[in-house]
This record gives structure tokens, C-alpha cells and sequence, in this order.
């Protein structure tokens, strides 16, 4: 199924048009998928390409520093490469892109690996309403035949989950983030998975100064969980990875969605559309809006 | 942080640019205009420097309300660091209305160093909102 990958891979390989490919393989269980990092032409082999490449390897570039790196994506990881290119993180020259048509990815949080062959794919909710199919830009397209084209409701609201929180009274969505929050055990996993969060030194391990609470209470948990937020606004390209490393279950895609929604209607804008684009803090609009300013 | 509600007075923080606001606050002390003194200053070169962390910390830290105030867009001494300041500030404000902080512990104003009487009206209603708003229980101490 995925040989047109593989051969394309080796062919990479052999003609040292790359130093090593970043991609997927089948993980131990024999169900999921798990990245892998290919640089012969044997190990070429490995490379899948199906519904449970779930990961963004776009967090792996930053490891691979000068070296040409060919990347297996789907187009919302694609998003993230070009946030990353805007924020000069990675060199195009760097990269040899291989966009895969996307299947969509599961849910991992509600598959049963035990019960494989019985149970339908449950989608990732991100997948549920992806708009996007073919890729911005690519080096190479790998064309798998398209698994499931209905898999993207036409008319699904993305922000469905956020309207619903929206529509509480404000003492009702304390309670709600309070009770989300206080099960946080700041394992930062949302933020080693993230593509985007690539700080040598991440604040919340900073000392002096230090801005919030290293233990675990409400003012920490809330102040990480809000720093987090804002260091992703106009920059978070929905790829879900936070909510889905998160061990307790915290629905992040909820507070980032509700800051992409909100800068999409303030500000017409939205992440990862351009390399050429600028990123959301560091422009600015004359009329931007500023009803709340006194 | 006491507990008793009759004791208890608005604490605010406000963050003032060097060349607008906090011109008009001294501006509003010498021309003797009275108001409540429950602002503490904290002088910064610019709006534009305030870091939404330094917001989250006064919150966290028990203070019941944040004011940032820097020149009106156009005036600013950096050219554009307030236009800055309000793209990001209008995020943040967002993120807490939706995680359920009241919005009102987190304000912005415009102030020039010529508006006295306007700096001495902001806080006076500023301060009455904050009341209104009740003692900040985020803070751990
Ligand atoms: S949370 Fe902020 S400071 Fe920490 S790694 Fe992410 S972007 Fe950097
Ligand atoms: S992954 Fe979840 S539990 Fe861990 S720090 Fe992030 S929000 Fe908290």
C-alpha cells in the first residue's frame, strides 16, 4: 500500500538527494504507527503510510540540524513546516518535502487495539473537519488513492465544541477549566510534542524571574496552561498534538481552537496559510479592533 | 490576602508607559485631583513591553486587577509598540473571558500626558468595577 512511498524513499536514498527521511513505521503493537528516522536504502522498507500516522514529525526537524531531511506529511503537518519556515527555524534547502494524501488519522484516545478488526476507525476529531486535501506546496506527492473522501462533513462546524463552552455563563466555564486544570500534573508533554514550541528554555522552567507556581495548584496549572496558549496564538495550526500527548485528558484543542477562531474574526487571520506570511504578534493592523481599551 | 470582605480593598496593578500614562498620572498628582490610591504603578518603557506574563503573575499573585495603559495609537514614543500591545492584549483578554476570569480584572486604557483628569476617571471607575468584582481568589497567597 504504501510502495510508491517506499521506492520513492530509496530512490532518495541511493541518490543521496537526502541525508535521512523522517516518517512512519509500524510500532511494536502492530497496530500503531510510530515515527522513524530512514538513512539506507534497506531500512526504506519500514516506511507506512496509513490512517495511524498519527504523529506531527515536524517536531523532529530541530534535531536533524544541517542535514537534508526528506519529511513524510499530511497537510496539516505541512502547516506547521511553514510556520516554521516563517520563523526561520528550518531552511528550505533543507528540506525535501513528501506530501501524502491524508486518509485522515484515528482517534487514539478511543481506539481498542485489542478489538482491531472489529471495530470501524474512529476519526480524529481535527480530521472530522479538515478542509484541506491537497498540500500548499511539496517536493514530492505521494498519491494514495484517497481512502474515505466523505470523511470531512461538509457543514460540520469546526468550533462547535468551543461555542458550547462560549454559551455558559462565566462562572460555569470557571468551574469547567478549574476542574480541566486541576488534573494537569505538568508533565509538559503538550509541549514536548509540540512542533512549535521550540524554546531552548522554556519559561515555565525559568527561575529568574519566575512567573508562575513550578507545583501543582490552580495558579500554576492555569498560568502554564494560559502561557501556553498565548505562545501558540496566530501560530497553533490545529494539528491536535497537545490534546493528544496531554496523559489526563485536558481538551487543549478547545482553548486553541477558541484562539484561532477569535483571531480569524479579529484579525483575518489564520496560521500556517504562507511562508511569506508574517507571523500574527509581530504585525499589526492601524484598525485593528479595540473596543475593551479605555 | 484577608478574607473579610469589609476590610478588603481593591489591590491593582497598573502598568504605565514611560511617555504617555505615566506623565498623565503624575500630571493628575500635581494638579492635586484626588482619587482613590488603590493603583500600583509599575513604570515601563512602553505598552508594548508589557508581557501578557507579567499580567498572569499579578493575577496569580492575589492582585485583583491588572491595568495596562500606554499613549494613544499614533502617539507612540516607539512609533508602533501599542499597536502591538493591543493585538496581543486583545487575545489574552479573550482567552480569559473563555476560561472563566472575570474580564474585568484585566483592563487597557490610552492615556496622554496631558489627560490628567481622564487617568483620575479611569481609576476612580476602575476601582469601582474591581469591587464589584470581589477579591481575586486565583491568588495563592
Ligand atoms: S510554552 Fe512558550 S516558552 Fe515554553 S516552549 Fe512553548 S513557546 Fe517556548
Ligand atoms: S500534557 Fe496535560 S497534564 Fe501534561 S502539562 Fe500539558 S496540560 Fe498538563
Amino acid at each position: 500500500m504504501s510502495e510508491e512511498l517506499k521506492n520513492k524513499a530509496k530512490e532518495l536514498l541511493t541518490n543521496k538527494k537526502v541525508d535521512l527521511i523522517i516518517g512512519y513505521q509500524r510500532a511494536a503493537d502492530g497496530v500503531l504507527a510510530a515515527p522513524c528516522f530512514i538513512d539506507s536504502q534497506d531500512d526504506a522498507e519500514k516506511l507506512i503510510w496509513d490512517s495511524y500516522c498519527v504523529y506531527n514529525l515536524a517536531s523532529y526537524l530541530k534535531d536533524f540540524p544541517a542535514k537534508r531531511k526528506g519529511i513524510v506529511v499530511k497537510v496539516c503537518d505541512l502547516k506547521s513546516i511553514t510556520v516554521l519556515l516563517q520563523e526561520n527555524q528550518v531552511k528550505r534547502e533543507e528540506l525535501l518535502i513528501i506530501a501524502a494524501s491524508c486518509p485522515g488519522v484515528i482517534d487514539e484516545k478511543r481506539l481498542n487495539p485489542l478489538d482491531q478488526q472489529a471495530q470501524e476507525i474512529v476519526f480524529a476529531g481535527k480530521c472530522k473537519t479538515c478542509k484541506t486535501i491537497t498540500p500548499a506546496y511539496y517536493d514530492i506527492l505521494i498519491n494514495e488513492p484517497q481512502k474515505n473522501d466523505k470523511l470531512s462533513e461538509i457543514g460540520q462546524d469546526e468550533y462547535e465544541p468551543v461555542r458550547k463552552l462560549e454559551a455558559k455563563s462565566i462562572e460555569e466555564r470557571f468551574k469547567f477549566w478549574e476542574s480541566e486544570f486541576s488534573r494537569c500534573i505538568r508533565c509538559y508533554a503538550c509541549r514536548q510534542i509540540c512542533p512549535l514550541c521550540y524554546c531552548p528554555k522554556c519559561v515555565a522552567e525559568q527561575i529568574t524571574p519566575g512567573y508562575f507556581s513550578k507545583g501543582v495548584n490552580l495558579e500554576g496549572n492555569l498560568s502554564w496552561n494560559i502561557t501556553r496558549a498565548m505562545h501558540l496564538a496566530g501560530r497553533c495550526i490545529d494539528c491536535g498534538e497537545c490534546e493528544r500527548a496531554c496523559p489526563v485528558g485536558i481538551p487543549l484543542r478547545d482553548i486553541n481552537k477558541k484562539i484561532e477562531k477569535e483571531i480569524k474574526e479579529l484579525f483575518k487571520y489564520e496560521a500556517g496559510l504562507s511562508v511569506e506570511q508574517k507571523p500574527l504578534l509581530s504585525c499589526f493592523d492601524k484598525s485593528d479592533p479595540e473596543d475593551f481599551i479605555k | 490576602m484577608t478574607g473579610d470582605r469589609s476590610e478588603w480593598e481593591p489591590k491593582i496593578v497598573g502598568f504605565l508607559c514611560n511617555w504617555c500614562s505615566y506623565a498623565g498620572a503624575d500630571l493628575a498628582g500635581q494638579s492635586r485631583l484626588e482619587y482613590p490610591p488603590n493603583v500600583k504603578i509599575i513604570r515601563v518603557p512602553c505598552s508594548g513591553r508589557v508581557n501578557p506574563l507579567f499580567v498572569l503573575k499579578c493575577l496569580s499573585s492575589g492582585v485583583d486587577g491588572v491595568l495596562i495603559s500606554g499613549c494613544h495609537t499614533g502617539d507612540c514614543h516607539y512609533s508602533e509598540g501599542n499597536f502591538h500591545a493591543r493585538r496581543r492584549f486583545t487575545i489574552l483578554r479573550k482567552l480569559f473571558e473563555y476560561l472563566g476570569i472575570d474580564p474585568k480584572r484585566f483592563q487597557m486604557a490610552w492615556v496622554s500626558a496631558s489627560e490628567a483628569d481622564k487617568w483620575a476617571k479611569l481609576v476612580k471607575g476602575l476601582v469601582e468595577e474591581i469591587r464589584q468584582a470581589g477579591p481575586n481568589k486565583l491568588g495563592h497567597r
